[in-house]
């Protein structure tokens, strides 16, 4: 994507919202009557609709003018699902009020509302934001909008804050599971990749949402008021590899990637290993949130042409 | 304040803004009584919390679309005018939307409704209640629009400080009412002020009392009223504070023992009606407001002429004829409420009858006169032949005698012989009619007059109120003329209101006048001598410009002074804003508090080491095992959080903080 020239973080976008439409309808209205029949209180109605449309503008524009704005990504965000973005707004003199926080262009879907800024307190807004698809996604450009003060007008300003949100893969339709890893479940019975989830107890955790409840232990559970997973000297965890085998960019790929994001959600919520065999990359079975995460920002860059991170 | 004060605060800027365009339409007293009701039922309820019409959104359609047919069917038919029609609409659809459900949008349609109202009502009336009425609903509107901005597209029910929205919107429209009135100025009219309604039939009806008709009895209660029924602008101004001039109404030559009446017929319609010769007459641009309710015309004494007539109705200006009923009075031929109409008068002006035949009947007498008033004007006249002089004793002895009141309760079979022989006191009406049938007795033609006495210079126009109307008498001299002669006592002849409520009237007075002259009349002749005088200012103000030219060396660089001084004007507003601006920057209220810190901390001889900010200095003395290293960075902390976190430092706090500075003895 090219660069925007300078002159146009400087640039100001104004709407005439609804209520502005009939106010105009009304001031245009006015103005005729008050020409044609030369009514002096007509010219003084008029007057004063003028001067509202004029302070508008300047308001409005004291409004946005001195306004920052930071983001606070997360680390990703599942495409088409509604994630948290915030945004930091802050200003050195003056106040705000009524400002409305987007990303430029409609990369994301949603807005953030902060209805006051004061001078040298920042003000933290989430955003409800949408992201269409999955892949590195940039963000260009951030507008900041305001309605302030009478909310005939929507002025907006648009500034460069150039960075990339990771778009994981939606999470949709899920197919019954690969078969799990055998080589790794077999083998003597005193090897510690015999997983049979036998020997001695090692410890408790806390039962995921879709694991067996036949690992439970009722009584501790009983007493700590939560369901609690015995966890044994050999683990009884299956080990699952993801594999996608086409790296082709296209619907086939974007629904591959849906596909081993639902079920890399799913089987790590069984309490499985997983890992991941895709675009040449290889990621070992693994489980936790951390292991989801990595799976997922592989998925995301599936197909997309990025930069090799230097060691 | 959060979400359900919020909302009701909203709501009720918004019903007040409602209320004042709904003022300003009503005080033009052109809007239908029903509609009237209907609103401020509307109003009641709605600032009640009361919102019948949220449940039934469909319903409330439909009756609005009921009043609709109602409201535009009578103008159809000629009842009402259309603009009143469009009007009485949109006052009941701000009334409809205000008993809705609400929401901004709802709020946002009450307010452009109303602001529909205000532009009706600026073609319904010129009172100076419209700018009030206008200020109102600005200030008000404004305010309730910029909270509901704030609020925002969804309402939540946290803590909004409002204070500083409020400030802001309150600065924005003074300054949106400074640009609105320099607009007012500089915009060019391109037009005459034609259809301008100067004056509704207001709310308060009329008080004269100025009938076809005297009849004596009962008491003199609009003597008390203050409210102005005439304004005269006069040509050349006497500029006497008060006129104490007779203003002429009608005539009254029949009196049948109770009341007076006239007997002239009515001639045809006419613009302008001559009575006389109008040289070197006094000129009057007089204005009867609907506080008069009456279509005789009224002059200076004597009115010699009446010129061309404007009648301000509900359906606009229109030119109104005049109607000369004999010599009994000059009258509108149609009613309107309110009259605009020049007026020429002479004092002095010889009022003599070529038809000796006309002045029979002004000598009759009742048939049921008391003998004893014969008698007793008989004893008065004396041995006097001449009637003005036979008119001056009888009313030197009837204002010598007999004594003025308002006080006259109950009704007498004979008024005249009850008030000379009886109670010996009445008002003007007594003492005309005593007047007129003494003279009457004694052979000369007398009629009683009905009208006005007074004039109260308020600005440039004199005023008179209904409590100025008067009766007194003119007698016919076969030398002068008619001759005027009154009975009444001095202190019974113009009004006698609460002195409170005549400053009041008089204050309300001179607003109007300069209202009118500044902004309902306001042309592009004026706007011409504005910008005229900001680029070339008289040198003299006492001067004219006809009188007094300028020199030529003073035209030229005057334009100069004028740009320097806008520009110098110019340069301090940007000064004194720069100015404003920094302070408001520099005085965070968390960067006093570390300036006291820091005096705090000089006080216990604690030096910050070079490089070494407010967030290290407790690090260090933490190392060091310092005595204060525990409250300075509870202060320190509480400064970096209330000057970048969001949390303000309340004043016990901070007290609290620097308290536990102090007193602790000085680290070595």
């Amino acid at each position: 994507m090219s660069r925007r020239p300078e002159w146009r973080s400087w640039r100001r976008t104004l709407k005439v919202t609804r209520v502005g439409r009939t106010y105009l309808v009304i001031t245009v209205g006015v103005g005729l009557g008050a020409l044609n029949t030369g009514n002096n209180l007509l010219y003084l109605v008029l007057g004063f609709l003028l001067a509202i449309i004029v302070l508008s503008g300047v308001l409005s524009e004291r409004v946005i003018a001195d306004l920052k704005v930071r983001r606070m990504l997360p680390e990703g965000a599942f495409a088409q699902e509604p994630f948290a973005l915030r945004y930091e707004v802050t200003r050195k003199q003056g106040r705000a009020f009524a400002v409305r926080i987007s990303e430029a262009g409609g990369v994301l879907a949603g807005w953030a509302w902060v209805p006051t800024v004061l001078a040298g307190q920042p003000v933290v807004a989430r955003a409800d934001m949408v992201a269409p698809r999955r892949g590195p996604l940039r963000l260009g450009e951030v507008q900041i909008s305001t309605l302030f003060p009478f909310g005939l007008f929507e002025k907006t300003r648009t500034f460069p804050l150039d960075e990339t949100l990771l778009v994981w893969p939606r999470r949709g339709f899920t197919c019954e599971p690969p078969d799990a890893d055998h080589g790794h479940q077999t083998g003597e019975l005193g090897n510690q990749r015999h997983r049979d989830g036998s020997g001695d107890v090692q410890g408790l955790r806390e039962l995921g949402d879709l694991e067996d409840a036949r690992g439970v232990h009722w009584k501790k559970s009983a007493t700590a008021g939560k369901l609690l997973k015995v966890e044994r000297e050999r683990e009884d965890r299956k080990q699952y590899t993801l594999r996608i085998g086409s790296e082709v960019p296209g619907d086939q790929l974007e629904r591959d990637c849906e596909e081993t994001a639902a079920l890399t959600s799913r089987l790590l919520a069984e309490g499985n290993d997983v890992g991941l065999e895709a675009g040449g990359r290889r990621i070992r079975p693994a489980s936790g949130p951390g292991h989801e995460r990595r799976i997922l920002s592989a998925l995301a860059v599936l197909g997309y042409a990025i930069p090799e991170r230097k060691p | 304040m959060n979400l359900a004060p919020r909302r009701a605060l909203r709501l009720r800027l918004r019903d007040l803004a409602a209320a004042s365009s709904f003022a300003a339409v009503a005080l033009s007293g052109s809007l239908p009584s029903y509609v009237t009701v209907l609103f401020l039922a509307s109003l009641v309820l709605s600032l009640a919390g009361r919102r019948p019409f949220a449940s039934r959104p469909v319903w409330s359609v439909l009756l609005l679309l009921g009043m609709a047919v109602i409201v535009f069917g009578l103008a159809f038919r000629g009842v009402i005018d259309l603009v009143i029609a469009a009007v009485s609409f949109a006052t009941l659809v701000t009334g409809q939307r205000m008993l809705s459900e609400p929401s901004p949008g709802t709020d946002q349609q009450v307010l452009l409704a109303s602001l529909l109202l205000m532009a009706g009502a600026a073609a319904l009336s010129g009172d100076v209640w419209f700018a009030l009425c206008l200020l109102s609903f600005g200030v008000f509107a404004c305010l309730s629009l910029g909270l509901a901005v704030v609020e925002g597209p969804v309402e939540r029910d946290e803590d909004l400080p409002l204070a500083p929205v409020m400030r802001q919107v309150s600065i924005g429209v003074a300054i949106a009412l400074v640009g609105g009135i320099s607009f007012f100025i500089l915009f060019p009219r391109l037009s005459w002020n034609v259809a301008a309604r100067r004056t509704g039939p207001g709310l308060l009806g009329g008080t004269t009392g100025m009938t076809d008709r005297v009849r004596l009895g009962g008491g003199g209660d609009i003597k008390t009223s203050a409210r102005v029924v005439l304004r005269a602008k006069l040509e050349p101004n006497p500029g006497k504070e008060r006129l104490e001039r007779y203003w002429v109404g009608r005539h009254f030559d029949s009196f049948d023992g109770r009341e007076w009446r006239g007997t002239g017929t009515p001639g045809e319609a006419k613009p302008r009606v001559m009575l006389g010769d109008p040289s070197q007459a006094t000129i009057q641009r007089i204005e009867l407001l609907p506080a008069y309710e009456s279509r005789t015309l009224v002059g200076l004494e004597h009115p010699v002429y009446f010129g061309p007539a404007s009648a301000l109705n509900n359906g606009g200006t229109t030119q109104a004829m005049l109607i000369r009923v004999g010599d009994e009075e000059v009258r509108f031929a149609e009613d309107a409420n309110a009259y605009t109409y020049t007026a020429q008068s002479r004092a002095d002006y010889p009022m003599l009858e070529d038809d000796e035949a006309k002045l029979a009947p002004l000598t009759r007498l009742p048939e049921t006169l008391d003998p004893r008033v014969t008698a007793l004007a008989q004893r008065v006249a004396g041995d006097a032949r001449d009637p003005e002089q036979i008119g001056r004793r009888l009313e030197n002895w009837l204002r010598n005698n007999l004594e003025y009141t308002l006080a006259l309760p109950g009704e007498v079979d004979d008024p005249l012989s009850d008030f000379l022989f009886v109670r010996k006191a009445g008002h003007c009406e007594h003492f005309a009619t005593a007047l007129a049938v003494m003279l009457r007795t004694r052979g000369v033609p007398s009629r009683v007059v009905g009208g006005f006495f007074g004039g109260e210079l308020v600005g440039n126009r004199y005023v008179v109120r209904a409590g100025d109307a008067h009766a007194w008498v003119e007698a016919y001299s076969p030398v002068r003329g008619w001759v005027t002669l009154d009975a009444t006592p001095d202190d019974g002849r113009g009004s006698r209101p609460q002195a409170l409520i005549a400053r009041l009237v008089n204050t309300y007075e001179q607003l109007e006048e300069l209202w009118r002259s500044r902004v309902v009349d306001y042309s592009i002749i004026d706007q011409w001598n504005f910008v005229r005088g900001l680029i070339r200012p008289p040198n003299n103000a006492g001067a004219g410009d006809d009188e007094r030219p300028e020199p030529t060396a003073s035209r030229t660089r005057t334009p100069t002074r004028a740009i320097v001084v806008a520009l110098a004007a110019a340069l301090l507003t940007w000064v004194v804003w720069q100015r404003l601006t920094r302070r408001r920057a520099a005085t965070h209220p968390a960067a006093d508090f570390l300036g006291e810190l820091e005096r705090k901390l000089q006080e216990a001889q604690i030096a910050f080491l070079p490089g070494e900010d407010i967030e290290q200095l407790p690090q260090r003395l933490r190392r060091q095992h310092h005595r204060l290293a525990e409250p300075i960075g509870r202060a320190s902390r509480r400064y970096l959080e209330a000057r970048f976190g969001g949390r303000p430092l309340s004043k016990a706090e901070r007290r609290e903080l620097l308290n536990a500075l102090s007193g602790v003895p000085r680290s070595g």
